[in-house]
């Protein structure tokens, strides 16, 4: 008996041993690639090159750079892309994943902090405007600017950050659903109100959907998307977005008087009452919520285009109709709310400008101009990666439905580019709020005066 | 003979040679950081800029202005509590029958108590997290059984039950262990003479056993005291502090001020104060237990 014992002890210590090597063996290979930086000569002058010409080897060949992604649902594809980049440069690009549920600017501030910066990172808009002037390569000369100057993040009139890609929310429709439980054809253009939106939700629960509408109990999708509504509407551009905020926060404005957020919590009451996870809304599970669309047990999801993948997952075709109706709010149907959807570029690309040797820099910059300029470049970010550009010298069409949507909704002015920039805790608190405003753990009021509490401790 | 430490050159030589790494190791290690955190506390640091300044104790009047911060406090004191007394009850109990009650299949059912110690926290916390929102609901719905029907993980109350449940579940079986080890080194004499002098069962078990085994009792505690206060990976997986933030235990919360609210001096200051409950909490359990031990 005993020798048993001893004999998985063994065993376990070996196992440890083994993964632990593992776990070292990573570090080495970064290691190796690094001295071999080392050892190549890179000349200097690549910075400004145009287009990297595919096959043709880049003068920082050789050079190893790393990139953190915080957008968990891109990692495949992403590090598939960097490998065509190593193909046609040979720049080696490593993609570092943010787990799930890990907060980038966790994550990249203590990479900072033990000295081990990656050279680019993906962030969100306010990251950069924490970390850029700090910590960012400025950007302000960089050719590409001149395709995306409407759409990139200033910080004192200067370019921190390349924005990596353009995303828009609403309320995800599936046509085929609300058609095959209809019986006849549907006109998204149709939802203009909250009425109209109430009375297909109606209709298709007379045909048999009992409960057409998925709301995902996500935190981050409950208060930064969902209740995001009432600061990006305010006037559909960040500065109005800005202004509430900032109206919130010295209590010149309270929560429960703002029309926006009545309106949204109306909104908000429709979906409840039609909520396909009414049984147990906080029971909703993220990965089985487009199940229900994409198996026509439910019509509506409140999301946005990067919902994408997750529908895919479960089954979505690409040449499937699905789009966006507006997250609708009140009954005005000239209002910004009901006649567009949001969409602004929201995730950032910073490159390092402490930690990072002049020559990562430069590959750093380089990858970015084949992002922009080369064919490859511009149908990896589109087509594999499943974004959507916010440069507008890139007209590849992008294969998703959701993505196609939001480009033809661009196209024809029906969204709005705010993008609210909130306190960094601003999701998690305010979504437990309406986490206990969905289950039903308080009302309103409730609702609004813990809003105000939240913002009132800003100061 | 020219015996260690003799002369005080000595003394230092065999302390360099002796002690002086592994002393270096630790001050590195943990004495530097230790002092540059509770530094950090008196600083408006963001976590990230370059420039700190000093607020003095700001950072522990907030703390003691932060609500949260004492619900989740309450909330963890409630889940140490019960997961101490439930860990050891069970890791007691299984070690009381697979040290010679049970003979069958000793060594197999030894490696499956043991086994969800080697499942790292975090793996762990997703695959509790699958049964207990989609597996027990399923079964839940299928058998008509409404306890089980809706998710554990949506209810506040049953969310943190979920949370006890995983940790009995992984620690007890670590605990067994040590218990088995107690237990191996009880004197069969004592036992004997006990027996002979007429205790049976459940006298036996509380006046010879029970105090014998005080020193696996001491350990075993003091192991589940500090894993149950600095309990995060679990809570992370399981739960992740919902719902509506209900869940969330002070080492997540303290994670979250420094981390996701930026406030990161704030943040240093509550860890700090939790570092000396449990410091204290832990030294006062170790000091008394050792009282309580006996020689056999």
């Amino acid at each position: 008996m005993k020798k048993n014992l001893n004999r998985m002890a063994a065993l376990l210590m070996t196992v440890a041993c083994v993964s632990s090597l593992a776990a070292c063996g990573s570090s080495t290979t970064a290691e190796t690639s690094k001295a071999a930086d080392a050892t190549t000569e890179a000349a200097s002058t690549a910075a400004g090159t145009e287009a990297a010409a595919p096959a043709e080897k880049s003068e920082l060949a050789g050079q190893s750079i790393t990139l953190l992604n915080s957008k968990g649902e891109i990692q495949t594809a992403l590090e598939e892309l960097a490998g065509t980049f190593t193909e046609e440069t040979g720049i080696n690009l490593e993609v570092l994943a943010c787990g799930a549920g890990e907060v980038p600017y966790t994550k990249v501030t203590s990479m900072y902090s033990s000295g081990t910066a990656p050279t680019m990172s993906i962030l969100d808009t306010t990251d950069v405007i924490a970390l850029g002037a700090e910590y960012g390569l400025d950007l302000t000369d960089q050719d590409w600017n001149q395709y995306c100057d409407s759409m990139t993040t200033k910080i004192d009139g200067k370019v921190y950050s390349f924005p990596f890609c353009v995303e828009g929310r609403g309320i995800i429709y599936s046509k085929k659903s609300i058609e095959d439980a209809l019986g006849k054809d549907f006109d998204p253009a149709s939802i203009n109100s909250l009425d109209s939106f109430k009375a297909i939700c109606e209709e298709l629960r007379a045909a048999g959907m009992e409960n057409p509408v998925v709301l995902s109990k996500e935190d981050w999708s409950l208060g930064a998307h969902q209740l995001g509504y009432i600061y990006d509407t305010y006037d559909g551009t960040t500065a109005g977005a800005d202004k509430i905020m900032a109206a919130l926060k010295d209590g010149s404005q309270k929560v429960e008087d703002y029309d926006r957020f009545n309106q949204f919590m109306d909104t908000m009451d429709v979906i409840l009452e039609y909520n396909y996870n009414k049984e147990d809304p906080l029971g909703a599970i993220y990965d089985e919520d487009p199940i229900h669309l994409v198996e026509g047990d439910a019509a509506f999801w409140p999301n946005g285009n990067w919902a994408w993948p997750n529908l895919e997952t479960a089954g979505a075709e690409t040449s499937d109709e699905y789009g966006f109706i507006p997250f609708v709010l009140g009954n005005d149907s000239s209002d910004i709310a009901n006649t567009s959807m949001q969409a602004s570029p929201t995730k950032q690309l910073m490159v390092d400008a402490k930690q990072s040797t002049e020559e990562q820099q430069k590959a750093a910059l380089e990858f970015i101009n084949w992002l922009v300029n080369s064919e490859s470049g511009q149908k990896g970010l589109v087509e594999k990666l499943a974004l959507i550009p916010a440069c507008s010298n890139n007209t590849v069409a992008p294969k998703d439905p959701l993505s196609r949507d939001i480009v033809a909704k661009m196209a024809s002015g029906n969204t709005y580019s705010s993008s609210f920039v909130a306190p960094s805790d601003h999701w998690s608190v305010v979504g437990a709020v309406m986490q206990k405003y969905v289950a039903g753990q308080t009302d309103r009021a409730g609702a609004a005066s813990e809003i105000d509490a939240y913002w009132q401790s800003q100061k | 003979m020219n015996s260690l430490g003799r002369t005080t050159g000595d003394k230092i030589k065999s302390f360099l040679m002796f002690a002086l790494p592994g002393t270096f190791v630790f001050v590195c290690v943990v004495i530097i950081p230790f002092l540059y955190g509770f530094y950090l506390t008196f600083t408006d640091w963001n976590g990230v800029a370059a420039v700190k300044n000093l607020v003095g104790f700001d950072n522990y009047k907030a703390l003691a202005q932060d609500k949260d911060f004492w619900n989740s406090m309450g909330l963890t004191l409630k889940y140490v509590v019960l997961s101490v007394i439930l860990v050891n009850a069970f890791g007691f109990l299984f070690a009381y029958f697979l040290s010679g009650r049970i003979k069958k299949g000793q060594n197999v059912f030894r490696a499956g108590f043991f086994t969800p110690n080697l499942i790292g926290g975090v793996v762990l916390g997703f695959i509790w997290q699958f049964v207990f929102s989609q597996l027990l609901v399923k079964f839940g719905k299928s058998l008509g059984i409404a306890f089980f029907s809706k998710s554990w993980l949506s209810d506040p109350t049953k969310a943190f039950w979920a949370l006890v449940i995983v940790t009995v579940w992984q620690l007890s079986g670590y605990m067994m262990l040590i218990y088995i080890a107690g237990f191996t080194g009880l004197s069969e004499d004592v036992l004997e003479a006990a027996s002979i002098d007429g205790a049976y069962g459940w006298s036996k078990m509380r006046h010879i056993t029970l105090p014998l085994m005080v020193p696996s009792f001491v350990i075993c505690i003091f192991l589940t005291l500090s894993r149950a206060f600095m309990v995060y990976d679990i809570n992370l997986t399981l739960t992740g502090g919902e719902p509506y933030g209900s869940t969330r235990l002070v080492a997540m919360h303290v994670y979250e001020k420094a981390f996701t609210a930026r406030q990161y001096g704030i943040g240093q200051a509550e860890a700090v104060f939790l570092f000396f409950v449990v410091a204290i909490i832990s030294g006062l359990q170790v000091y008394i237990g050792k009282k309580q031990e006996v020689e056999a």
